[in-house]
């Protein structure tokens, strides 16, 4: 009798599992898990099984990289794992090894020391809480390279690259500013970090120096990947007035989505996938694209050669691109941002020059000076012209 | 079906534990087999995967350690619902102690980092302690009146706790530079580790504190009268037991064991205390527990499973590229299948008021 | 504090309290037959992912939104399986369920992650359309939203005024008397939690496919455990989870007000009010009726058990 109750129970299980695996068209003759129309293309699988496989070559390289959120997000995540995608793409001999959604630093901890028992040699981790974990690793294992997205420490086998996205921002602010009718600028955001609050500061420079009392209202969800929240912020933004929203969380597709669904412009950031949740509204966007960077970084542990260097590239070296203009952008509109991407890179417009004051009028920039990367990391205040509390 | 001997009382002890220890093994084969029809369905190979798990998890000198330290919360956690579990309260709100114990803990770690460590440490866990107990004096107090149902306020506790943890976590502990969490703990506010892994102190003091669970129901006054109570409270207050007490009592000391966990976690595990890290570490307190029926060597079994299987399944997504949440299906399985089959006396009678 | 922005938290609150409302509706159903379901945050979870596959897969947003439904209370019966057949511990099996929910939902969702879907149409009341643009985009709404409250009354009419609610009460206050009076606990149960399981399914498919339209792993955020306090809350009555509902979600809607204000004022504690307030009214009553619990609320039920 028991056993009949437990063969139902099976059944059960197994009728709901199956339903569900079985969701899709009839298009997939197998059971191999269906990916989703507009997925960019997926993570090569890595082999089934790790160590004793013998493979036809030995892999010249095995790179552990770990991301904190989904890799299909069209967002940070997707613009870090397409980047180290790129790795693949131009050197054929390294193997790669994926680990997403690893959000926290003891977390960060098992997953690289799993990396390291599989072979990998070189660890890439792109996640803001992956810097700890991942510096005191690399004291541990000094034979294995890490690099680490976005932070600032540096050890003999450990070192830090990003983008350097104020400038984009900064253009991206003059574009919000050009389209904006209500002069109200909506900017979601996921926790008040330096680097977020120099985003919407350079953003809202941006945007005043075509309208000069523009302003920058900041709703923070304080996750970096809690859809419900972001759509919750949006649409409270969007209720106050803003007819342009951007964000800086991982993945844009809610924010983007509903400014869509209500008619109201957006701009995106972290990957250019954004583009595709805002066929009519969209303005433009920025994307990382660090794929160029990362193929050298691996280059040089190949060979032997690699020292810890502390890298920041921008727009011109190919680490951040601007994604094309929509529909709804004008011509002139278009051609007095590429005017101001052209400034920018020729260094005839610098985005935090003093003189800068802060919300409550005091200059936190005094004139003549500029304000300093490694101080841009440590922001904690808001330019003049945007409303919301910088802690 | 319905026994009414505590199961670890039975003369024939050994006997009993064999034929436990087969019904449980067969359970969780069948659970493997139901779990390896969905890792089939979703074209992935179930035995190389499950072979994957069991090298790593038990096969290697790291995979173990790092399966004992997963096991830690769980011993504790599960340890804060088995005792109030003895008078037939429901503490569902281990999650919301845990986390006061470890904002608590995190408080003492940040204030006094000056403080050497053996001084700094035992106030860390007393203040972990003493937020869990607060947490649990709450429900505790509203049952012994019988105002409200512990289960009902202690859930709705559990939405609070994290909250008011990022409540201080951005209101006064956040620094510009770091997003979701506090700044990395002093060492001397991180508990010691042993043999160059991640085991930590908490380990052994949860072991400890199993060992005196079992001893203090079994041969203390005290233990004897929770077991009147649990029995049958009415007959018990009659008998002159402080019976409100007693209720009061278990779920505070339940909560300062839960607060206890919540500061091995930030002090041993994390090192700093980040929003929302627990993700459910409570409520699977609560089902290891339910489920070895408060039993101490039941815990132990139970926390090692669970702990094996989510270790496992770190390692699952890196070669078999499975998503790490999909494990919560193997284990929701491995309970399904426990749940199905036993019965425990005092609870299938349902929540007694 | 002007007109539009009062109107622009009501919005707000009525877009993300929608899915609150559904899913509180259901869990009403199945704690009034005696069943507690703390699952409910996976229940939300599997429905939510695979109602966002389906309308990816198809186009059709209505699919998923059935789908969703559908499988929300295919989930519930399995809880069913185990707390009605097997009689395992309610508290217990539903924390399981949840387990199970952050899993199966993990697998299902991960090839629709970040994947383009076209959300459920918005549609805007004849009579409105004459409206200055500003406000007709608050109030243009889908379906879901506006079916909500409409269901909300459907629930009272069914627990309230048909035979079948009759029963489900009786099971859901002594199961022994609805039995010795002809009924079927059982059935009844596997019902109710089948009802409760589309509702919440609604729910979850108003969250992934018209609110967020977006998957991502654990986006219910304790949804589930909300609807639970809302149940208490709103004291084990459909119409009064409408305010529950539009509570809480107000909470959030003029916490983000406040924060876009400049106005410092920790949105964590403001979001920790409404449990609070649910504590307190908990007391309150606890003192005068015994809150209106159905008795025998977490019971298994055995048959003929004395």
């Amino acid at each position: 009798m028991n056993r009949s109750r437990f063969a139902s129970l099976a059944a059960v299980v197994t009728l709901l599992s199956l339903l569900l695996t079985a969701c899709g068209p009839a298009a997939t003759p197998t059971t191999v898990p269906p990916s989703a129309p507009p997925a960019p293309p997926t993570a090569t699988p890595v082999p089934p099984t790790a160590a004793p496989t013998p493979t036809p070559e030995k892999p010249c390289l095995i790179i552990g990289a770990l991301y904190g959120g989904p890799i299909t997000d069209a967002g940070y995540n997707q613009a870090m794992h397409d980047s180290v995608m790129a790795i693949k793409e131009n050197i054929a001999c390294v193997q790669i090894i994926e680990a997403e959604n690893v959000p926290d630093e003891a977390g960060a901890t098992t997953t690289m020391e799993n990396m390291i028992a599989q072979g990998a040699k070189m660890i890439i981790a792109t996640a803001f809480n992956h810097q700890n974990p991942a510096f005191e690793l690399s004291k541990k294992y000094p034979d294995v390279i890490f690099e680490h997205a976005g932070g600032w420490m540096m050890g003999p086998n450990f070192a830090n690259f990003f983008g350097k996205p104020p400038d984009t921002w900064y253009l991206m602010g003059v574009a919000a500013g050009l389209m904006t009718q209500s002069g109200k600028l909506g900017f979601v955001a996921a926790f008040p970090l330096g680097w977020t609050l120099t985003f919407v500061n350079a953003f809202t420079l941006g945007a005043q120096s075509v309208k000069p009392d523009v302003q920058t209202i900041v709703a923070f969800t304080f996750a970096w990947g809690d859809s419900a929240k972001e759509a919750d912020a949006t649409n409270s933004l969007i209720n106050q007035g803003c007819d342009v929203i951007t964000m800086h969380v991982d993945s844009p597709a809610t924010v983007i989505s509903t400014a869509e669904s209500r008619g109201v412009y957006s701009i995106g950031f972290q990957s250019l996938a954004a583009q595709q949740f805002a066929p009519e509204y969209w303005i433009t966007g920025v994307g990382y694209t660090l794929g160029g960077k990362l193929t050298w970084l691996a280059s040089k542990v190949i060979d032997g050669t690699w020292e810890p260097i502390f890298l920041r590239c921008g727009l011109a070296d190919g680490c951040m691109a601007i994604a094309p203009f929509g529909p709804k952008v004008p011509q002139e509109v278009q051609d007095r941002v590429n005017q101001v991407r052209a400034d920018l890179e020729a260094g005839n417009i610098v985005v935090f020059k003093g003189p800068i004051v802060d919300q409550d009028g005091n200059i936190r920039v005094p004139e003549g000076e500029v304000l300093t990367d490694d101080k841009m990391s440590a922001v904690d205040w808001f330019v003049k012209g945007v409303i919301g509390s910088p802690k | 079906m319905r026994e009414t001997t505590p199961f670890f009382r039975s003369a024939r002890l050994w006997q009993k534990w064999i034929d436990s220890v087969a019904r449980y093994t067969l359970m969780i084969l069948l659970a493997l087999a139901l779990f390896g029809l969905i890792l089939l369905l979703s074209g992935r190979n179930p035995l190389l995967s499950y072979r994957d798990m069991l090298k790593f998890t038990l096969g290697s000198a790291y995979g173990f350690s790092e399966v004992l330290v997963a096991m830690t919360p769980m011993l504790l956690t599960a340890l804060a619902v088995a005792l109030p579990s003895r008078l037939i309260l429901i503490n569902v709100g281990v999650e919301g102690q845990l986390y006061i114990g470890a904002c608590c803990a995190t408080w003492a770690a940040l204030t006094f980092s000056h403080l050497p460590a053996y001084l700094l440490l035992p106030l860390m866990a007393l203040l972990g302690m003493l937020g869990g107990a607060l947490w649990a004096l709450v429900p505790g107090y509203l049952k012994a009146r019988g105002i409200v149902n512990e289960t009902i306020t202690t859930l709705l506790l559990n939405s609070v706790a994290p909250k008011i943890v990022s409540f201080f976590i951005f209101g006064f502990w956040h620094s510009p530079v770091d997003t979701d969490k506090t700044a990395n703990f002093v060492p001397a506010a991180r508990l010691p580790t042993f043999f160059g892994t991640r085991i930590d102190l908490s380990f052994w003091i949860a072991l400890a504190l199993l060992g005196v669970f079992w001893w203090f129901m079994k041969f203390t006054r005290w233990g004897l009268e929770m077991r009147a109570i649990g029995g049958n409270p009415q007959a018990a207050r009659r008998n002159g037991i402080p019976v409100g007490s007693y209720l009061v009592a278990a779920m505070c000391v339940g909560g300062a064991i839960a607060g206890l966990a919540g500061m091995a976690q930030v002090s041993g595990y994390y090192g700093l205390l980040l929003a929302n890290f627990s993700r459910g570490i409570g409520y699977m307190g609560f089902l290891i527990s339910w489920l070895s029926f408060g039993d101490p060597l039941g815990i132990l079994l139970m926390s090692f499973v669970v702990a094996v299987i989510f270790t496992g399944g770190n390692l699952l997504q890196l070669t078999q590229a499975l998503p790490f949440a999909a494990i919560n299906l193997l284990l929701a399985l491995t309970l399904f299948v426990v749940l199905a089959r036993v019965r425990f006396p005092a609870f299938a009678r349902g929540k007694a008021s | 504090m002007t007109l539009l922005s009062v109107l622009g938290v009501i919005s707000s609150a009525i877009f993300s309290g929608t899915s609150l409302l559904y899913t509180t509706l259901g869990e009403v159903i199945t704690e009034r037959s005696g069943i507690v379901n703390l699952g409910l945050e996976g229940v939300l979870l599997v429905s939510a992912s695979s109602g966002f596959a389906v309308t990816c897969r198809t186009g059709n947003p209505y699919l998923g939104v059935l789908t969703a439904a559908l499988v929300g209370g295919l989930m519930n019966l399995v809880l069913g399986y185990v707390v009605v057949t097997r009689g395992g511990n309610q508290l217990a099996s539903g924390l399981a369920l949840m387990f199970a929910g952050f899993g199966l939902s993990a697998l299902i969702g991960k090839p629709y992650v970040g994947a383009k879907i076209h959300g459920l149409p918005r549609i805007l009341l004849p009579g409105l359309a004459k409206l200055p643009r500003l406000y007709t985009s608050l109030f243009q709404f889908d379906m879901l939203i506006y079916l909500a409250i409409p269901t909300a009354f459907l629930v009272w009419w069914l627990l309230y005024r048909t035979r079948w609610g009759l029963g489900l009460r009786a099971v859901g206050e002594s199961a022994d008397t609805a039995f010795a009076s002809g009924r079927n606990p059982w059935r009844i149960r596997y019902q109710a939690l089948f009802v409760g399981g589309l509702l919440a399914g609604l729910g979850a498919a108003h969250l992934s496919i018209a609110y967020a339209m977006n998957w991502t792993e654990y986006m219910t955020g304790g949804r589930g455990f909300i609807a639970v306090a809302l149940v208490i809350f709103s004291k084990w009555h459909p119409l009064r989870a409408i305010v529950g509902a539009l509570l809480f979600s107000g909470a959030v809607a003029f916490q983000l007000l406040l924060q876009a204000s400049g106005v410092k004022v920790s949105p964590f504690l403001l979001d920790t009010i409404p449990y609070f307030l649910t504590l307190l009214v908990l007391m309150v009553w606890g003192g005068t009726r015994r809150y209106a619990a159905p008795a025998s609320l977490g019971r298994v039920y055995h048959g003929t058990e004395s």
